[in-house]
């Protein structure tokens, strides 16, 4: 047996059809080697860099404030992470619909994953916002492990250059007695109340961020509200439900501007739970550099930071904090893409972070361990640990 | 002499004239699929095991199961006479029985508890449990770790059927030549799954398990990233490479080495050279189409999920291409065979990029899938090897039907083969393969010159 490609005594073409025929052959043959060649040896070459568009910064400006303060109202969105996920699992994983699972307060007695939005507030409907402790008995009857529920939810007071102070109330947590609780212990209550919060800023529609929103109903139903693009329409109906009364803004993907030195920006992430769309809060600090605040982050933090640096002008051309859940690790899972993380974000500089939520405990020892400026909390009101800032702490910036 | 494979040895029959067995059968594949999909892997069906890793290990796994019945081990204990007389759908309901049941006993029997139990804690999802991870994180680490197996297996154990044409013991009689083939692939693919993975699964784990485990792994530098999807890209393009091989390409140009021992090696080692060609080559498409990776993002612009996705683009592929091979007698046949195979690349291509436009724009309407590209638990590999899957017990354990059949004795089975050529090679040959080259690789430039352009107009989201 020999090989045809050493054959030294190659058949001549006896007509000039038959020679066309074998070039074409040829050329069909080495159409595929070359392009697969060039495939090998020029794909992943630095040479590649040739073809690839420039970063262009954008560099908008937003305005300047003077500080930011973030008042840590809970970061404890669920008190259990093995009941929690016990429930994910036993529904069927991480893509069934958060409407479904028949976690407070959409509870209808039919047990795990059998529920449905529709069935949930209709037992409830009638006593929001303002008979919250009276539907909440009704919720423990109905729903699965409804003791776990906490929430998410943060007061960002952010200080012009003239001095003039705005808060807004970022997210509302989850479980109505949980949040109606740490309203009151931060005072969120009377502040709503008083009308001195300017919105309600919903980061994105998931259980520990939205679902206690008739909390806030209860002591301010005509607050301004602004969630992101992607709502679903259960949760656009969850708005009318808890008898909110006052203007809805959906904030549309990109930079949404809303005082000097302040915007929102939206990214069209997918969710688990089947959830879309989250917006996250910049803020630029005179003198200091850009601010971060952030509900879940499901963006990703380095996404997060690399929109900035690539849309937004800040001062000093500085990452200078970072607040929130940074959504690393948040059922103490672990994936190695994590690690390219906490490799990576010393890049950007960040001088100042504090991270709780779902970041993850364990992304936050990696994060201190690595020698990033973590500020510690006090790990009080149920937080679990000093490596998070922790429910009841609070963090300046500027 | 070595037996035929019975794949090799069969002809199929159209039972119906004209268009309708396809469309017969296309009908019956998509109905299939659906109703297994929401069985057993769709979010809000019935065992809702598209988490998305358990459902992702067992299709996986079913695939390899499937190749070891029909390519490895031929169908035995199975004798030829039952296969032939056997009707398609009992047979399609063994077979399929029959993989499920070998995968049970594998992954209970050899992973969990031989290598979980004894051996590799993260194999075992009970040990983890114990060890204090939560049950639901548990089950899917150790169903990452067997299912970076099966993408091993599932490249290696057809790779040496049809590549390296099951030497040196093609002439061996089943189930010896079986269980030799089964034995040496399954090694090779521990070798490539320690190099390939077992460091990705050592820094799952806090602290990285540097004892155990080299740890950053070795690709680190090279891939940006510390991620195992660098090593699921070029094992996925391999994968997909082997039944290009097998189908469209009729196993061209290597056929062509008449030597069989540099036939074989060229192909084998052909294959993985091509597929790594095209997993750099879909990366760096990704840069051309989103911008360049950025190392710690979370999603589409991560290095980790864009090597991930070069994998997902690989299974696109080969989705058509089967659908083309099995249902279509390969597409086109009129031309030489290496024009031929030219034009079923490129409309298996063009064919994978219109699947992967629907795809995304409509899965999460109807597969419980999540929106988008690049969320964690988006695994367009799971419905696309499942629909492999369906296409494999229809086609190899089912002869087809119901719009095929096996021939019957003495039946004259009319063929669409190419035009018959020798395999010699002629200076206007060898002209043409000069020319070609330069043309594929100004081709490629063209490719890549205008790919941002042509992204943008597909843009999905």
């Amino acid at each position: 047996m020999r090989c045809a490609f050493t054959k030294k005594e190659a058949i001549m073409p006896t007509t000039q059809t038959q020679g066309r025929r074998e070039f074409l052959k040829g050329a069909a043959t080495g159409l595929g080697l070359g392009t697969l060649s060039a495939m090998g040896i020029f794909s992943y070459s630095p040479m590649r860099a040739f073809f690839l568009p420039e970063a262009e910064r954008k560099m908008a400006d937003f305005g300047t404030c003077k500080s930011v303060k973030v008042t840590n109202i809970s970061e404890t969105s669920w008190f259990d992470n093995s009941i929690l996920m016990g429930d994910i699992k036993g529904a069927g994983g991480l893509l069934v619909n958060q409407y479904d699972y028949n976690w407070a307060p959409f509870g209808d007695g039919s047990g795990l994953a059998k529920g449905s939005y529709e069935r949930g507030i209709a037992k409830i409907k009638h006593l929001l916002p303002n008979h919250l402790e009276e539907a909440w008995e009704i919720i423990k009857t109905n729903s699965v492990n409804p003791d776990n529920a906490g929430g998410f939810a943060a007061l960002v007071e952010i200080e012009s250059l003239e001095g003039k102070k705005t808060k807004y109330l970022l997210d509302s947590g989850w479980s109505y007695a949980w949040m109606d609780e740490c309203f009151k212990r931060e005072g969120i209550d009377k502040m709503l109340q008083n009308n001195e919060i300017e919105a309600l800023i919903i980061s994105h529609e998931h259980f520990d961020h939205f679902w206690g929103l008739p909390v806030t109903m209860k002591y301010a139903p005509n607050i301004k509200i602004i969630i992101p693009e992607g709502f679903y329409k259960e949760g656009l109906q969850y708005i009318k439900d808890s008898g909110h009364t006052g203007e809805v803004v959906v904030a549309k993907k990109g930079r949404n501007d809303w005082e000097p030195g302040f915007c929102t920006y939206t990214f069209d992430v997918p969710i688990i739970c089947r959830v879309f769309g989250e917006q996250s809060l910049f803020v630029n600090v005179q003198d200091k550099g850009l601010v971060s605040i952030t509900g879940c982050c499901h963006q990703g933090i380095i996404k997060f930071a690399d929109t900035a640096y690539k849309e937004l002008k800040y001062d000093n051309d500085q990452m200078y904090g970072l607040y929130g859940g940074l959504h690393i690790s948040p059922f103490e899972d672990w994936d190695p893409k994590y690690d390219d993380l906490v490799i990576s974000l010393g890049k950007w500089d960040f001088q100042k972070v504090g991270c709780n939520h779902c970041t993850g405990l364990l992304t936050a020892q990696k994060f201190i361990r690595a020698g990033y400026p973590v500020v510690e909390g006090t790990a009080q009101h149920r937080s679990k640990s000093k490596a998070y800032l922790g429910n009841g702490d609070i963090i300046t910036f500027g | 002499m070595e037996t035929p494979l019975f794949l090799e040895e069969r002809s199929l029959v159209k039972r119906y004239s004209g268009p309708w067995p396809l469309l017969i059968n296309t009908l019956f594949i998509a109905v299939l699929f659906y109703i297994s999909w929401w069985i057993f892997q769709d979010p809000r069906g019935i065992m809702r095991m598209y988490t998305p890793f358990e459902g992702y290990m067992w299709c996986r796994w079913l695939l390899v199961i499937m190749i070891w019945i029909a390519y490895v081990f031929d169908f035995w204990p199975f004798s030829r006479t039952w296969l032939k007389n056997t009707h398609p759908v009992l047979k399609g309901v063994i077979f399929t029985t029959l993989t499920v049941v070998l995968f049970t006993v594998l992954l209970k029997g050899f992973f969990e508890t031989v290598l979980g139990e004894l051996a590799i804690a993260y194999f075992s999802p009970r040990r983890l449990t114990e060890l204090g991870l939560i049950e639901f994180y548990a089950i899917e680490y150790s169903a990452q770790a067997i299912l970076m197996f099966a993408a091993i297996a599932s490249w290696l154990s057809p790779a040496w059927v049809v590549a390296a044409e099951n030497a040196p013991w093609q002439n061996l009689k089943q189930p010896v030549k079986g269980f030799t083939v089964l034995m040496f692939t399954f090694f090779l693919s521990f070798i490539v799954y320690f190099v390939a993975f077992h460091s990705h699964m050592a820094i799952l784990f806090d602290p990285w398990q540097e004892f155990t485990a080299i740890t950053p792994p070795w690709w680190e530098s090279f891939a940006d990233t510390v991620h195992g999807n660098f090593n699921i890209a070029w094992i996925m393009c391999c994968t997909v490479i082997v039944w290009m091989h097998e189908t469209i390409w009729e196993r061209y140009p290597f056929s062509m080495i008449e030597r069989p021992w540099l036939r074989r090696t060229a192909s084998f080692m052909g294959i993985i050279a091509i597929a790594v060609a095209l997993s750099f080559f879909l990366y760096y498409a990704q840069e051309l189409a989103w911008g360049e990776a950025i190392r710690g993002t979370r999603r589409d612009e991560s290095p980790d999920w864009r090597w991930l996705h070069v994998g997902e683009l690989a299974i696109f592929w080969l989705v058509p291409t089967l659908f083309m091979h099995f249902y279509l007698n390969n597409g086109v046949n009129r031309f030489s065979k290496p024009t031929n195979i030219l034009f079923r690349t490129l409309i298996s291509i063009a064919a994978a990029v219109v699947l992967y436009y629907v795809y995304y724009k409509t899965a999460h309407l109807f597969l419980g899938t999540q929106k988008g590209f690049s969320h964690p638990q988006q695994f367009p590999m799971v419905p696309m090897i499942w629909l492999v899957n369906v296409m494999l017990v229809n086609y190899w354990f089912m002869d087809g039907w119901p719009g095929w059949r096996l021939s019957r004795e003495g039946e004259v089975v009319k063929t669409a083969h190419g035009v018959h050529e020798k395999s010699v090679l002629t200076p206007a040959f060898y002209r043409g393969v000069i020319g070609g080259t330069l043309g594929g690789v100004v081709f490629y430039f063209a490719l890549v010159y205008l790919l941002p352009a042509m992204t943008n107009a597909l843009r999905i989201y």
